[in-house]
């Protein structure tokens, strides 16, 4: 017990904060405390949990993938042109997941063989992708996706849930298994960690960068087809910003900027604290302008808390030595 | 080292948008034609001192909404004659934005039909389009601005991204002696005259109709688009004036932004659904927010009505399907040909008011089949050669 609990200190820390503010909110509103407004949360926790879980990956690695949003977009433009023109809805998901991988893994070939700074690499595919989408539709919005589809997603399970819960928390829960059961997760803490010493030990380090865009970029495959599920239209100019929410849930989450930490249950819980965040404001009737305000003196204090736990352990290690 | 340098580049980003310009990326995109109207109604103004000042503030003296002299066209060829004479072979500019965008290339269209009455006059007339692909692109809309005026054009409509990114262009083409014509928004202070539909009466004409539906009692919410734009204040502003001016038993409980994003508005109305189960309207500053609301709706399966602005075909669409309630129309295709009508008679020397506030009309199931042209009461401008 002991052992969990020191493993996943800061995992507990954000979620006692989050449920602080789940305090909060209800005593300024007790409407804020129903089983409706949780689904709620849970609801709009969703597309950001996802790009997060991703973002997560690319992050661990060291690196960064902006081009998420653009990611999602495109493949939007593109499961909505295949439903609607007839196509089977289960194989335009996979064609949708293909799209992720194709875009996951051109991010990946820049980052390691053209030896790309993740950050501007990802910069330049997020325009190149967004072009991409515009050029595609020619700025039109593809409307009308038959519900054959949007149901797989968007369907109620019980008690007013919807499938696009369920398929949140598997990709956590894979998301999870990669991370702490195979070695493949090893490699990409390994990675993050100290890139020369992975390398020196064997690691193939371009596989694995190559692996963490690809997921990062599936993940942001599989919101797009959220999305669509829950718009029933897809847009060129969707997901714009939306990299900077999911950054934010993974770091909020304890995932480190500089690469080699970072779990599915913390970006779990980084995204739940957003939606709590988000829904909160909007039942205590919080002016959206103060939002922005807020939202950002959250990330900041949940970073400062980070680097202070860093601080002292370093401190700690220190006076041991 | 090279590490933390990236990581702190990306903590500033972070910051950065979610702090302050959460959508700015988004607005450039998501936001087509809702950014763009502000306009000139004499009426309007009367109406709403308050805002007036405001908006006056933060758009640099220059409101379109709020001037006293605005002229709608019908009421400009009733006091300068209908006729309007064109030197032969004249040749003018239009710089326009996001091409992307419905709305925009909507009024590319409507300079295109402006260019064929002229032409079907006899007069030998052309008209050179620039548009930038995005809202993002400010610098590239200021170059077509100058090669214009280099290409010697009589006079430029223009339609910038932001109130400032074409000021400089501007002035080097008056400079130049070539009149500049302010269509739509973003605003131009320093043009010579400004066309373009009344955002203030967006938001009226909304309050209207929802008042009427619901017998004028009930709970509302406002879905806002980003607050820099001129369009999304003048709306907002529009549509809570109406209620305080007129009494009206509506009360708007709620009021939040969406950045002009599809999803965010969603998001926002189901949040709302679940917290005002009295709610009866919601009145969203553009229609692409309006058509997340309607999707929040419908899976809350409450009867909320929802009305955009915009007026885009796939408001039209949802209109039809009974799902989107109603929205309002600035025409952006009868917008163009009323800026290239008042451009022409700027330069045929005639007098001018200095905002013509072009039509817009309340869509609704009764009239979305109904012809724009025979709802806005619209004829073509007479044409001579000089």
């Amino acid at each position: 017990m002991r052992n969990v609990i020191d493993k996943y200190k800061r995992e507990l820390v954000v979620l006692l904060a989050t449920l602080g503010m789940a305090v909060f909110f209800t005593i300024l509103n007790p409407a804020f405390f129903t089983w409706r407004t949780f689904l709620t949360v849970l609801q709009q926790m969703v597309l950001n949990g996802i790009l997060a879980v991703g973002m997560m990956f690319a992050i661990i690695t060291g690196g960064i993938d902006l081009s998420i949003g653009c990611t999602f977009a495109i493949t939007g433009i593109g499961v909505a042109t295949l439903t609607v023109n007839g196509v089977n809805p289960f194989l335009a998901i996979l064609f949708g997941l293909a799209i992720g991988v194709v875009l996951g893994i051109f991010n990946g070939f820049l980052v390691t063989y053209l030896k790309l700074q993740p950050f501007i690499a990802t910069l330049g595919t997020m325009s190149l992708y967004r072009g991409i989408a515009y050029v595609w539709t020619g700025g039109q919005p593809v409307t009308n996706v038959p519900d054959t589809f949007r149901n797989i997603f968007n369907g109620k399970m019980f008690a007013g849930i919807r499938f696009y819960v369920l398929v949140m928390i598997i990709v956590f829960v894979i998301a999870h298994i990669i991370l702490s059961k195979t070695r493949t997760g090893d490699y990409l803490y390994a990675v993050g960690g100290n890139e020369e010493a992975a390398k020196l030990s064997g690691v193939n380090t371009r596989k694995v960068k190559f692996i963490a865009y690809t997921i990062c970029s599936v993940c942001a495959a599989v919101a797009g087809l959220v999305m669509l599920a829950s718009l029933g239209s897809a847009e060129s100019t969707a997901g714009a910003g939306y990299e900077t929410n999911a950054i934010a849930a993974a770091a909020i989450g304890g995932t480190r900027m500089a690469g080699g930490r970072g779990t599915a249950l913390g970006t779990f819980i980084g995204a739940l604290m957003l939606a709590v965040l988000k829904v909160g404001m909007v039942v205590i009737n919080v002016d959206s302008f103060w939002q922005y305000v807020v939202t950002g003196i959250i990330i900041i204090v949940a970073s400062y808390f980070e680097f202070i736990r860093q601080d002292i352990a370093a401190f700690m290690a220190r006076k041991k030595a | 080292m090279k590490r933390k340098v990236v990581a702190l580049l990306v903590a500033a980003t972070m910051a950065m948008s979610l702090a302050a310009c959460g959508g700015s990326t988004g607005a450039a995109s998501s936001e087509p034609a809702q950014e763009t109207e502000e306009t000139a109604e004499g009426e309007a103004e009367a109406e709403a001192p308050a805002d007036d000042a405001e908006a006056t503030e933060a758009t640099g003296e220059f409101n379109p909404d709020s001037d006293p002299s605005a002229m709608t066209i019908e009421e400009v060829r009733e006091k300068n004659g209908a006729e309007v004479a064109v030197e032969n072979g004249i040749k003018l500019g239009a710089v326009q934005k996001s091409i992307s965008n419905e709305f925009w290339r909507t009024l590319q269209s409507g300079y295109e039909k402006a260019a064929e009455t002229v032409k079907a006059a006899g007069i030998e007339y052309e008209v050179t389009i620039d548009s930038t692909t995005d809202e993002g692109d400010e610098t590239g809309q200021q170059t077509m601005v100058q090669n214009q005026t280099n290409q010697g054009l009589a006079a430029i409509m223009a339609s910038p991204i932001s109130d400032s990114n074409l000021t400089q262009a501007v002035e080097e083409a008056q400079e130049a002696g070539i009149p500049v014509i302010n269509v739509n928004d973003g605003l131009i202070a320093i043009a010579d005259y400004y066309v373009g539909p009344n955002a203030y009466q967006n938001g009226q004409l909304a309050a209207e109709w929802i008042s009427n539906k619901l017998g004028d009692q009930g709970q509302v919410g406002i879905v806002i688009g980003m607050a820099k734009a001129f369009a999304a204040r003048e709306r907002t502003a529009g549509f809570e004036d109406w209620i305080t001016e007129n009494n009206s038993g509506l009360e708007v409980v709620a009021k939040q932004n969406a950045d002009w994003d599809r999803q965010k508005a969603k998001e926002l109305a189901s949040t709302w659904i679940t917290q005002y189960p009295d709610m009866k309207a919601i009145f969203c500053n553009n229609d692409d927010m309006a058509l997340g609301v309607v999707e929040a709706v419908e899976e809350a399966e409450a009867d909320i009505l929802v009305v955009g602005v915009d007026g885009i075909g796939e408001a039209y669409d949802s209109i039809r399907a009974g799902k989107l309630d109603a929205t309002v129309d600035s025409f952006p295709y009868y917008m163009a040909q009323v800026a290239t009508e008042c451009t022409l008679r700027v330069l045929a020397g005639q007098e001018m008011p200095h905002v013509v506030a072009t039509p817009q009309a309340l869509i609704d199931s009764e009239n979305v089949d109904k012809d724009a042209a025979e709802i806005i009461g619209w004829t073509d401008a007479a044409y001579v050669a000089k």
